[in-house]
């Protein structure tokens, strides 16, 4: 099924290494190996370093997650803690788990 | 022996300048520098504007501008500002402003807690290119609202606020109010991080809009207290503040003839230059006539008057007077009489206000005349009619300019009646008129029932109007 090949890539906006942000990195890293495994790329950017891709893309709250691929794209605010969210906005629920 | 310690310099507190005309003045010199400034209100209240016109005025005279929204596209707001006379694109091009479209993604999904920093981090790269004076965020609210949970949303608050102390620059906040609630509530603790709060909001009463604008703290300044109306008009927001001091009166100036010979004797030899006189009386009572009688004389001194009619038009009036034996064409022609006509409903107050103020500034009249105040009421409601008189007769004070109002009564009991939509007790001299029906005819009488600093007497005195004008009996 064409789902299933689906390969995914991430844009993860994150400030230093505030709380959140670090959360966010693991969080992702998690969901990642967990659901996409060998299918994922991860893209950090930090906002303190990286300031005008920031501003390109109007991330005015960190962590950000932008999912570039597939589209189409969805933002994901916050340190990513509510997996069943995620899951949903990247339409993994259901089927490949 | 006594042992003054030495007193701390008294330091003024730095300001910046809004550029908004009126608004300074309420603000005794403008913002707090290096301070937050929090403008709430409701939708379509102007705050944004007001915030905008700071930022723009400041980028125009060289002092560059952020201007951060939460809410509206940029593009939207490049376009809203150039009808007024803002090209934000050169502004942004000589690096004067910089326009941040700060709106967040509303189909953005949210999975656990986030803080401002990206915000804050293109903020900081922008603040060290531009080295702006002030920043703007406009409708944070919309952004605070993500939260969902105002403890978060007081943090991150917080955080902004130290952000900007941190850098010294001046900010305005600009934050949405119920229209039930003048005061965000959900944001009240934004009034103690706030150096300066002002309340702003638009209301509707009788069919015309009227916007105010109220300072509700200014720490460590002086500020008007009071309400006041503002307008949006072609260059932007105008703020047309009360006056608050009265002391900037000037003293009553010498005797002027009313251009009637024994009313002049009446009145301790006339009206006195720079005073409020009302002239009431029952329609027909001959109050126009007693109005153009001393517009008509000035005119024939060299002087100029200034004629507000709110009743009839130029022509009708001029056509009018002239079966009272008064020529007011030839001054019409010399411009030593201006007449404007104007429907009181045709605006709202502050437009009817700021027109009386214009027209004093550009002609500078000797005297005014108002006919009829009683017509002003239908400018909205008797509390801004009562408004427009009282700042018109204060600025009429405040230039030295006699100002004449017309106030018809509507019963012919005008003596208890002289209180005159409640400005009685700023003016100088009252002047009644009254018609009584006297063997079949009517005979018109006058008193003058008040004028201060001069004698005068105080019973009705049978006057007529002839084609030459009014013959007064003062025996």
């Amino acid at each position: 099924m064409k789902p299933r090949t689906r390969s995914f890539a991430f844009r993860l906006f994150v400030a230093g290494h505030e709380p959140n942000s670090m959360a966010a990195r693991e969080n992702l890293t998690r969901l990642c190996e967990t659901h996409l495994k060998g299918r994922h790329r991860i893209e950090i950017v930090d906002v303190f370093k990286r300031g005008a891709v920031a501003l390109k893309h109007h991330v005015v709250v960190t962590p950000t997650l932008m999912v570039i691929e597939p589209q189409p794209g969805v933002t994901i605010l916050g340190n990513l803690s509510d997996t069943p969210r995620v899951l949903t906005a990247l339409r993994l629920n259901g089927h490949e788990r | 022996m006594s042992t003054t310690a030495p007193r701390a310099k008294k330091r003024e507190l730095a300001k910046i300048q809004t550029g908004i005309v009126g608004l300074d003045d309420v603000l005794r010199g403008g913002l707090p520098a290096g301070r937050m400034t929090l403008l709430c209100g409701g939708p379509g209240s102007g705050k944004s504007l007001i915030a905008l016109q700071c930022a723009l005025h400041g980028a125009t005279a060289g002092t560059p501008a952020i201007l951060a929204l939460f809410e509206e596209r940029a593009t939207a707001v490049r376009q809203n500002v150039l009808s007024l006379g803002w090209d934000m694109r050169s502004l942004e091009r000589n690096k004067s402003l910089f326009l941040l479209d700060a709106r967040v993604n509303p189909e953005a999904v949210i999975s656990g807690d986030f803080s401002i920093q990206g915000l804050l981090a293109i903020l900081d790269q922008q603040v060290k290119a531009l080295r702006p004076r002030l920043i703007v965020f406009d409708a944070v609210d919309t952004l605070l609202h993500l939260y969902n949970d105002p403890a978060r949303e007081r943090h991150e608050l917080n955080a902004l606020h130290e952000w900007l102390l941190d850098r010294g620059v001046t900010a305005i906040m600009t934050v949405k109010a119920d229209a039930q609630e003048p005061s965000p509530s959900r944001y009240s603790f934004l009034d103690f991080m706030a150096d300066c709060v002002i309340q702003v909001d638009q209301r509707v009463t009788v069919q015309v809009t009227t916007r105010r604008l109220r300072v509700v703290k200014y720490r460590g300044s002086g500020y008007g207290r009071n309400e006041y109306p503002f307008i949006i008009g072609e260059n932007g927001i105008v703020v047309i503040p009360i006056t608050s001091s009265t002391l900037q009166h000037r003293p009553p100036g010498a005797a002027v003839s009313s251009g009637q010979v024994q009313l002049d004797g009446l009145l301790g030899g006339g009206y006195k230059r720079g005073t409020g006189i009302l002239i009431v009386g029952t329609a027909g009572a001959g109050k126009t006539t007693l109005a153009c009688l001393f517009a008509e004389a000035a005119c024939a001194r060299s002087e100029r008057v200034l004629y507000l009619n709110f009743e009839e038009s130029l022509e009708s009036m001029v056509s009018n007077m002239r079966s009272a034996g008064l020529l007011l064409q030839r001054p019409v022609d010399s411009k030593r009489l201006v007449i404007q006509s104007w429907l009181p409903e045709a605006t709202g107050v502050e437009e009817h206000l700021l027109r009386a103020l214009d027209a004093l500034d550009e002609f500078h009249p000797d005297h005014l005349i108002v006919d009829a105040i009683s017509a002003c009421e239908r400018m909205g409601t008797k509390h801004a009619a009562f408004e427009y008189l009282m700042r018109v007769l204060d600025a009429c004070k405040r230039r030295g300019i006699t100002c004449i109002y017309i106030n018809q009564a509507t019963s012919a009991d005008v003596v208890s009646e002289i209180s005159g939509i409640g400005i009685s007790s700023i003016i100088d001299t009252v002047i009644a008129l009254r018609q009584l029906p006297v063997d079949e005819e009517i005979a018109r009488q006058l008193i003058v029932m008040k004028s201060r600093g001069t004698k005068h007497s105080e019973q009705f005195h049978d006057f007529q109007i002839t084609e030459r004008g009014i013959t007064l009996a003062t025996a």
